[in-house]
C-alpha cells in the first residue's frame, strides 16, 4: 500500500525547531523561513546541544563555525577576568590556546576578523569593565582593584583605564555618581 | 577725667564753704557772748554802785531827818522840821529807785523789806516824839524811851545798810571773778577760730586756683575742638543740631544751615522749619524716624534727601544720641552729613562695575570666538594638510613636501598655543563655584592623568595627607596636574623623577612668604622635585604668560602652564612661590587661605 | 545578527566636517551606513518620525544653529524610545568641565574633532568598535564612557 504524503518542509522544520528550542528552554522568535532570532544569550553548551539535536533531523544551523569559536574565546576571557583564581600566573595567550585547543596565532587572527578588535584589546576592555563595576559597587580603592586584577601598579591600571576610555578612573566615578544623584532628584 | 575732677572739687568747695560759714557764725556767736558778758559785768558794777549810792543817800536822808528832828526837839522851831519832812519823801524816792535797780536775789530783797520796816518804825517814832514836843511836855519817861528807841532803830538801819552794801560788794566780786575767767579764754579761742578759717580759705583758694587752671586748659581744648569741629563740618559737609528735650528747643550749627543751602541762622531752628527742606517723598519716613528718636531718645543712622531752595537735591545721612548732663538735663545731640558726593561716587562706581561686567562678558565672548571659530578653521587647515599629505605627497616635489612639513609643524604649534591660551582665559572666569573638596582626591586624579608618564619615567611621587578645602575643583585639579607635569617634564635625563608633596598648616606671621598679609591661617602645600631646576633669578618670570626658560626644541610647551597655575592660585586668593636651583630641582610652594 | 551594517548618524552644521566624516567611514570599510543632518532640528525631526531607523551611534556637534547638541542630547535622553542610542559628542573644543557636564547629561563618548584625517579615521574606528563591543558583549551601557 502506498501512501501519498503531501508535506510542507516549512511546517515540519518549524515544528521541529519549536520543539527543540522549547526542550532546551531557549527563548526565540521565528522571523521568516530559515531565520530564527534567539531572544537571549545562549551559552555555548546549550548552543551545541541545539546544534546536535537539529543535526539529527538533517537540519543544520547555517552558521559560521568561526563565530562559535569566537564566542568560546570571549567566554574564556570573561571567565579569566572575572574569576580571579584563573588569572594568577598564567599568560592569557597560554591560557586560551590550552583551553580551546588551538594555537594562539589562529585564535588571535580569527578573533580580529570577526569582532573588529584584538584578543588583547578585548581582555583590556573586559578588565576595564570589571574595574568600573568594582569602582561603582564596592568600596575598594583603585590600588586594591589594581592588586585584585593583577596589575603591577596602580599607575598601570590608571594608564590602561585612561587609554581605553580617555578619562581617569576618578573622573569616571565622579561622572557616574553625578548622573545617579541627578536621576535621584528627578524621581 | 577732667570733668570728674571738677565735679569732685565742686563738692569739696561746697563743704569748705559750709564749714567756713559755720565757723564765722560761731565766731560771731562767741564775740556776741563775750561782749554781752562785758556789758553785763559793767552793768553789774554800775548797779552795785548805784545801789550803794542810794543806800548811802537813804542813810544820809535819815541822818538829815534825825538831825532835823533833834533840832526841832531842842528848838521847837518848826523850820527844823523841814529836812525831816523832805527826808521822808526822798527816802521813799530812793527806795523806789532801789527796788527798781536792785534785783540781786531773795536775800537782798528780804534785806530791803527789813530796811523799809525799820525806816517806817523810825519815822513813826519821829512822829510820836514830835507829838510829845508839840504838846509841850518834854523829857518824860515816855519821851525818853521813845527817843532811845529812835537811836536803836537808827543803829539797826545803819547796820542793815552796811550789811546790804557788803552783800552787794561780795556779789559784785563773785561775778567779776567769773567774767574774768571767761574774758581770758574767749580771745584765744576766737584767734584759733580765725586761724582755722584762714587756713580753710587758703585751701579753697588754691583749690579754686587749680580748678581755674584746669578749666582754662579745658577751655583751650574746647576752643581748639570747636574750631576743629567747625572745620570738620565745613570740609565734611556736616551740620550739628541739639534738641533740648525738656524745653523742646533746638539749636542748629552754622554749617547745618549751609548744608541746607542757607545762610547761618537764616531761620528759627525748629523741627518744622527743617522738615520743610526734606524731600516730600522722604518726609513720611523722616518723621517716623524722628518720632522714634523722641520715643527712644536715640537715633540710628537715617537716610533721606533734602531739597535746597535752588532746587538741588542732596542726600543726607543723619545720626543722633541722647546726652544727659551733670544736672540731669536731657538733650539729643545729632548731626547730618551731606553724602551726595559719596552716593554719586557709588553710582559712578556701580556704572563702572556694569561696564566692567560688560567688558568681561565681551571677553568671555572673545573666549568663545577663540575657542570655536578660531580653532575650527585651523583644524580644517590641519586636516586638509593631512589629506594633501596622504593623497598628493607623491605629486609634490621634494621641496614641496618640505614646505608641507613646515606648514604642518607651524599649524600644530599654533594649535597648541590656541589650546593653552584658551585654557588660560578659561581660568580667568570669576563666576566659578567654590566647593569643599578633598585635595587628596584632586591630587589622585592629577596623578591618574599623568600615570603614563609616571610609568614611562619611573617617577616616584610621595605625598602627605592633604586637607579638605573650599576650592574650585577643576582649577585645583588643573593646578596639581600642571605642577606634576612640569616636574615630570623638566626631570633629569639620567635620573628617575622624585616628586615630594608636603602639607603644613601655617600662620601668616610664622612664614616669611606671608609677611604683609593679614594675620590668618594658610594651607601650605609644596611640590619639590629633583629635576633640572632653574636659576632663582627667573623665579618670578616663569609665571609670566608665554615665558619659557628653555627653547622649544629642548622642551615642548608654550609657557602657559605655570601662568595658569598662578591664575588659579590668584582666583583662590592664595600665593604661589617658585624656588629653583639648577641641577638640584625646583620647589613650588602654594598657600591657600583657610 | 539582526543588522548587517552599523547605522551611524552625524548632526553637524559644518559642511567640511560632514565631508571628512563620510570620507573617513568610506575609507574605513567597516560595513557602516552613515546619514548626516545639517542641524539639530533636522536631526530631531528625523528621529521623531515614524519610519526612522534609529542609529547605533549618534554623533552630535555641540555648536549648531537652531538646536544645539546639548538640547538634542537632553531630548534624546528624555525619550525612552531613543535611550538605547549611543551618543557621541563631536566638537571642536571643550573644557574639562564641559566634557564632564555632557557625560553627566548622558553622553557616552566625547570626541574632540581631530586635526588630521588619519587621526579622524582612527577615532571613528575606535568609537564604532567599542560600541560594537558594548552591543555584542552585553556590557553595561550605563558605564559606557569614552573620551577621544
Amino acid at each position: 500500500m502506498k501512501l501519498f504524503i503531501k508535506f510542507d518542509f516549512n511546517t515540519i522544520c518549524k515544528k521541529v525547531l519549536e520543539t527543540k528550542l522549547e526542550e532546551l528552554d531557549i527563548k526565540y522568535r521565528i522571523l521568516a523561513f530559515g531565520e530564527v532570532e534567539l531572544l537571549e544569550k545562549v551559552p555555548s553548551e546549550k548552543y551545541e546541544a541545539l546544534n546536535d539535536a537539529l543535526n539529527s533531523y538533517g537540519i543544520e544551523i547555517v552558521e559560521n563555525q568561526k563565530s562559535i569559536l569566537v564566542q568560546k574565546i570571549k567566554d574564556a576571557i570573561i571567565d579569566m577576568v572575572f574569576n580571579e583564581d584563573s588569572t594568577v600566573n598564567v599568560k592569557s595567550s597560554v591560557y586560551l590556546s590550552e583551553k580551546l585547543g588551538h594555537s594562539y596565532g589562529y585564535l588571535s587572527n580569527l578573533f580580529s576578523e570577526v569582532t573588529y578588535t584584538s584578543i588583547e584589546n578585548f581582555i583590556i576592555i573586559q578588565k576595564i569593565e570589571y574595574t568600573k563595576q568594582l569602582l561603582l559597587t564596592t568600596d575598594l580603592s583603585l590600588t586594591e582593584i589594581a592588586f585584585k586584577l593583577n596589575y603591577s601598579s596602580v599607575a598601570h591600571l590608571s594608564t590602561q583605564f585612561k587609554n581605553a576610555t580617555g578619562i581617569t578612573p576618578s573622573a569616571f566615578q565622579r561622572i557616574i555618581s553625578k548622573r545617579r544623584s541627578i536621576a535621584q532628584q528627578k524621581n | 577725667m577732667i570733668k570728674r575732677i571738677i565735679s569732685k572739687s565742686a563738692i569739696f568747695l561746697r563743704i569748705i564753704f559750709l564749714i567756713s560759714v559755720f565757723l564765722i557764725l560761731l565766731i560771731g556767736g562767741f564775740t556776741y557772748k563775750h561782749i554781752s558778758n562785758l556789758t553785763n559785768s559793767s552793768k553789774l558794777v554800775v548797779t552795785t554802785f548805784k545801789v550803794n549810792v542810794e543806800l548811802e543817800k537813804v542813810m544820809s536822808y535819815l541822818k538829815d531827818a534825825e538831825n532835823g528832828h533833834r533840832n526841832y526837839i531842842l528848838t521847837k522851831d518848826t523850820t527844823h522840821l523841814e529836812p525831816y519832812l523832805t527826808a521822808r519823801e526822798k527816802v521813799n524816792e530812793s527806795f523806789a529807785e532801789l527796788k527798781e535797780i536792785a534785783n540781786h536775789g531773795p536775800v537782798q530783797e528780804e534785806n530791803l523789806k527789813t530796811l523799809s520796816k525799820y525806816i517806817d518804825s523810825l519815822f513813826r517814832n519821829f512822829t510820836q516824839t514830835s507829838a510829845f514836843v508839840e504838846n509841850g511836855f518834854a523829857l518824860t519817861e515816855e519821851f525818853k524811851s521813845n527817843f532811845f528807841e529812835e537811836k536803836i532803830i537808827m543803829d539797826s538801819i545803819r547796820h542793815k545798810i552796811s550789811e546790804m552794801m557788803d552783800l552787794e560788794n561780795r556779789h559784785l566780786q563773785e561775778r567779776q571773778k567769773q567774767y574774768q575767767s571767761n574774758l581770758e579764754f574767749t580771745p584765744l579761742f576766737l584767734y584759733l577760730m580765725l586761724l582755722l578759717t584762714l587756713v580753710l580759705i587758703i585751701v579753697s583758694y588754691s583749690k579754686i586756683n587749680n580748678d581755674f587752671k584746669n578749666i582754662k586748659i579745658i577751655n583751650n581744648q574746647l576752643s581748639i575742638f570747636k574750631e576743629a569741629t567747625i572745620q570738620l563740618e565745613t570740609v565734611g559737609k556736616h551740620g550739628n543740631w541739639v534738641w533740648y528735650v525738656e524745653s523742646n528747643k533746638y539749636t542748629f550749627s552754622d554749617n547745618l544751615y549751609r548744608v541746607l543751602g542757607e545762610k547761618p541762622r537764616a531761620f528759627e531752628p525748629t523741627f518744622e522749619a527743617f522738615l520743610e527742606f526734606v524731600h516730600p517723598d522722604d518726609r513720611k519716613k523722616f518723621s517716623a524716624d524722628v518720632e522714634r528718636m523722641m520715643k527712644e531718645e536715640d537715633l540710628p543712622f537715617t537716610y533721606y534727601r533734602i531739597i535746597k531752595k535752588d532746587g538741588t537735591v542732596k542726600h543726607i545721612k543723619g545720626y543722633g544720641k541722647l546726652l544727659i548732663n551733670n544736672d540731669g538735663e536731657k538733650r539729643i545731640v545729632g548731626n547730618i552729613t551731606d553724602i551726595s558726593d559719596e552716593i554719586e561716587r557709588f553710582l559712578e562706581l556701580e556704572e563702572r562695575n556694569l561696564e566692567l561686567e560688560k567688558n568681561n562678558a565681551e571677553l568671555s565672548e572673545f573666549n568663545y570666538v577663540a575657542s570655536h571659530d578660531l580653532q575650527e578653521p585651523l583644524r580644517k587647515i590641519q586636516t586638509f594638510i593631512s589629506r594633501l599629505e596622504d593623497k598628493e605627497a607623491k605629486n609634490l616635489s621634494a621641496s614641496g613636501n618640505q614646505y608641507l612639513e613646515r606648514i604642518k609643524v607651524s599649524a600644530t604649534r599654533m594649535r597648541l598655543l590656541i589650546d593653552d591660551l584658551l585654557q588660560f582665559s578659561r581660568t580667568n572666569k570669576p563666576d566659578k563655584e567654590f566647593v569643599l573638596t578633598n585635595l587628596n582626591e584632586l591630587l589622585e586624579q592629577a596623578k591618574q592623568d599623568v600615570a603614563e608618564t609616571i610609568i614611562e619615567k619611573q617617577a616616584i611621587i610621595t605625598s602627605d595627607v592633604l586637607p579638605t578645602v573650599s576650592v574650585i575643583p577643576f582649577q585645583v585639579h588643573q593646578l596639581f596636574l600642571n605642577l606634576l607635569s612640569n616636574s615630570l617634564k623638566y626631570s633629569k635625563v639620567a635620573e628617575a623623577p622624585v616628586i615630594k608633596i608636603t602639607y603644613e598648616l601655617v600662620h601668616s606671621k610664622d612664614d616669611i612668604n606671608l609677611i604683609n598679609i593679614p594675620k590668618n591661617e594658610y594651607h601650605k602645600i609644596t611640590f619639590s622635585d629633583n629635576g633640572i631646576g632653574f636659576e632663582q633669578q627667573y623665579a618670578n618670570q616663569i609665571f609670566e604668560l608665554f615665558n619659557r626658560l628653555h627653547n622649544k626644541q629642548e622642551y615642548s610647551g608654550t609657557g602657559v602652564g605655570l601662568s595658569i597655575c598662578k591664575k588659579i592660585i590668584d582666583n583662590h586668593n592664595g600665593i604661589i612661590i617658585a624656588n629653583g636651583e639648577p641641577n638640584i630641582g625646583a620647589i613650588f610652594t602654594i598657600y591657600l587661605p583657610i | 545578527m539582526p543588522n548587517d551594517y552599523i547605522h551611524i548618524i552625524l548632526a553637524d552644521d559644518d559642511e567640511d566636517d560632514r565631508l571628512f566624516f563620510t570620507d573617513a567611514f568610506d575609507e574605513l570599510k567597516m560595513n557602516t551606513k552613515v546619514n548626516t543632518f545639517n542641524d539639530g532640528v533636522e536631526l530631531m525631526d528625523y528621529l521623531n518620525s515614524e519610519d526612522a531607523i534609529l542609529p547605533n551611534v549618534l554623533f552630535l556637534d555641540l555648536n549648531m544653529p537652531l538646536k544645539n547638541g546639548i538640547e538634542c542630547l537632553n531630548e534624546i535622553k528624555a525619550n525612552s524610545k531613543m535611550s538605547d542610542i549611543a551618543i557621541a559628542i563631536y566638537s571642536t573644543s571643550a573644557s574639562e568641565e564641559d566634557i564632564e557636564e555632557t557625560f553627566v547629561l548622558g553622553a557616552n563618548i566625547y570626541i574632540k574633532k581631530p586635526s588630521s584625517f588619519k587621526q579622524l579615521k582612527k577615532v571613528l574606528a575606535e568609537v564604532v568598535s567599542m560600541n560594537w563591543q558594548y552591543h555584542t558583549n552585553s556590557l553595561n551601557k550605563d558605564n559606557f564612557l569614552m573620551r577621544l
